[in-house]
């Protein structure tokens, strides 16, 4: 049994994330003035929390043994799918429907990817790799520029605020939480992670893993779906280049939360970490005013400084774990 | 309970296989092959790689399926399409790659793909405490050494991971349990461990195919030989009218090489 000492090593070593949040966050606050206020820290999670619905999406795919690289896109190409319906195709639907649309049409994008994973059976780099450029490049087809007079209804949940927070906050927490739930306490759930660990045991023990493939990209799909709801709120229009390239920034969310590029290990509330520290971190260099090439040279530091905290991590957490 | 079960072995058998074929393509697998399996017994099922054992234990768990012949189960003519049906028949198999998800936990990896659920609200949820008990009583009846069924399955030797497997079987009460190679990845020990839960399988009333090339670890506990060669039945003995020796000149004689 893990009683005691054990117990409490296995939880910091789980939770590894939450100590490094706080631990860059009092760095900040020791370095910029006025740093943490609670605005502040409201404002941080608003600004990532589009990024953040893209982080999940990538973390169930990963959490199933897979990968998607046109989430980004699939969040631009479904914004500009939905601004086009509303602005140009049928302009008596109502500026609501689009909250409706986004999550559906980026599902359905998604489960193209996931026919052709899980159905035809081709590798997901592939499948994906391709869909990214589809997707990129027929966003571009749709509209060269911006939608810019969206209906305000649209906006409301990426930009909106209830008693002066921000509606994307709450869907940012509350899909982390809804996502934790599937993931750990259903059996769905508990097949992604079988599949992602073994997918070939998983079908022997009479997973049905085509299917669960489909529906794990369908999910992602409508998690990128949403992350063009709020992108579209928080950037008050589409233009052409909504969530360009923000693919890498999503893998590294995932991975800065502890998600493992093998599979099946990793939680949607060690997503919501990795999602919360680089917000964090963006927000600590936006206050000092860093040279936005330096930022990007950052991002690819602390991924870099993830993946070995999480190779030490997975290598600790063995040694508590081994029997004695 | 007990005295219909011995009554049921008198009339039906539990599985009939009957002149069952496979073709890989242009390969002709199995030619007509034959066999049965009675509660209560265990079948060694032998032969060279390639002698079809694994192909024909594939189409009585589902994974594959037949060109022609017939099964019955119990009596009855059914058609085993898939994994589930077979497990729905009361068909358990336990594989020689250990079908097990690493990362996962002991009482995770006996449920997966049949957990119990609890409902909760309109939605079914994981009832984890029931695996985690249920778990931890199957262990203890099968003297397998686990500190935990939270423990992540990779940390256990292959032995208790064989053990972990066959406790499905006992759990979901199958009927008819096919171990395809259990001890061929297996130290001394962890083969001494298995074969006494194949024994308790056997008490338990439930039949078993042990699918194996090596005879010697089928030997001791087996009550019936079923030997293939290139996708034919050799031989159908009883222990009685045999012996290793016996055996082991039998396969010799027909070109099949005993390790």
């Amino acid at each position: 049994m893990v009683i005691g000492v054990e117990r409490i090593k296995l939880a910091l070593v789980d939770h590894m994330i939450w100590i490094i949040i706080l631990g860059v966050s009092i760095f900040f606050c020791y370095t910029i003035p006025n740093f943490l206020t609670f605005r502040n820290f409201l404002f941080t999670l608003y600004v990532v929390s589009p990024l953040g619905l893209l982080v999940f999406g990538e973390a169930v795919c990963l959490l199933g043994g897979n990968m998607d690289l046109s989430l980004s896109e699939n969040a631009g190409f479904t914004a500009m799918i939905v601004g086009v319906i509303l602005v140009d195709w049928v302009t008596w639907l109502p500026g609501w429907t689009g909250i409706i649309l986004m999550p559906l049409v980026g599902a359905g994008l998604g489960a193209v990817n996931g026919f052709f994973v899980g159905k035809v059976k081709i590798n997901p780099f592939l499948v994906t790799l391709s869909t990214f450029l589809i997707f990129n490049w027929m966003t571009y087809y749709l509209r060269r520029g911006a939608i810019v007079r969206m209906p305000g209804a649209l906006l409301i949940p990426g930009g909106g605020r209830i008693g002066g927070i921000f509606i994307a906050i709450p869907i940012l927490i509350g899909m982390a939480i809804f996502l934790y739930f599937i993931l750990d306490h259903t059996r769905f759930g508990s097949h992604i992670r079988a599949i992602g660990g073994n997918s070939k045991a998983a079908n022997m023990l009479g997973i049905n893993v085509g299917n669960t493939h489909f529906w794990i990209f369908t999910i992602a799909g409508a998690l990128a779906g949403g992350a063009g709801l709020l992108y579209t709120g928080y950037l008050k229009c589409i233009p052409s280049t909504i969530a360009e390239g923000d693919i890498f920034l999503a893998f590294a969310g995932a991975i800065i939360g502890g998600v493992s590029l093998q599979g099946g290990r990793g939680s949607a509330i060690g997503a919501l970490g990795g999602v919360i520290l680089m917000g964090i971190i963006d927000a600590g260099c936006t206050m000092t005013a860093m040279d936005p090439a330096l930022r990007g040279v950052l991002n690819g530091l602390i991924l870099l400084a993830a993946i070995l905290i999480n190779k030490t991590r997975a290598s600790l957490r063995d040694r508590v774990l081994m029997p004695k | 309970m007990k005295l219909k079960k011995v009554k049921e072995s008198k009339e039906t058998p539990l599985v009939k296989m009957e002149d069952i074929h496979k073709w890989y393509g242009k390969v002709h697998a199995l030619k007509g092959i034959s066999l049965e399996v009675c509660p209560g017994e265990i079948v060694g099922l032998i032969g060279d790689n390639g002698a079809g054992k694994s192909t024909l234990i594939k189409i009585l768990s589902g994974v594959l399926s037949k060109n022609r012949g017939k099964i019955y189960w119990k009596g009855e003519d059914v058609n085993i399409s898939s994994v589930k049906e077979a497990r729905k028949l009361g068909i358990e198999t336990v594989y020689q790659d250990q079908a097990v998800i690493g990362c996962l936990s002991v009482a995770q990896n006996i449920f997966m793909g049949r957990q119990p659920v609890k409902p909760w609200g309109p939605v079914k949820v994981l009832d984890k405490g029931k695996m985690r008990r249920e778990a931890e009583k199957l262990a203890r009846d099968l003297k397998l050494h686990i500190p935990s069924p939270n423990q992540e399955i990779r940390f256990c030797s292959g032995g208790e991971i064989q053990g972990v497997a066959i406790s499905r079987a006992m759990y979901f009460k199958a009927s008819l349990v096919i171990l395809d190679e259990p001890t061929t990845a297996l130290a001394v020990s962890g083969v001494q461990k298995v074969l006494s839960f194949i024994t308790r399988l056997k008490n338990e009333g439930m039949g078993s195919i042990f699918v194996t090339h090596n005879l010697h670890h089928v030997y001791s506990v087996a009550d019936r030989f079923v030997v293939l060669s290139r996708g034919e039945k050799v031989t159908d003995v009883k222990k009685e009218e045999t012996s290793v020796e016996g055996l082991i000149e039998l396969q010799l004689r027909k070109g099949v090489t005993v390790t």
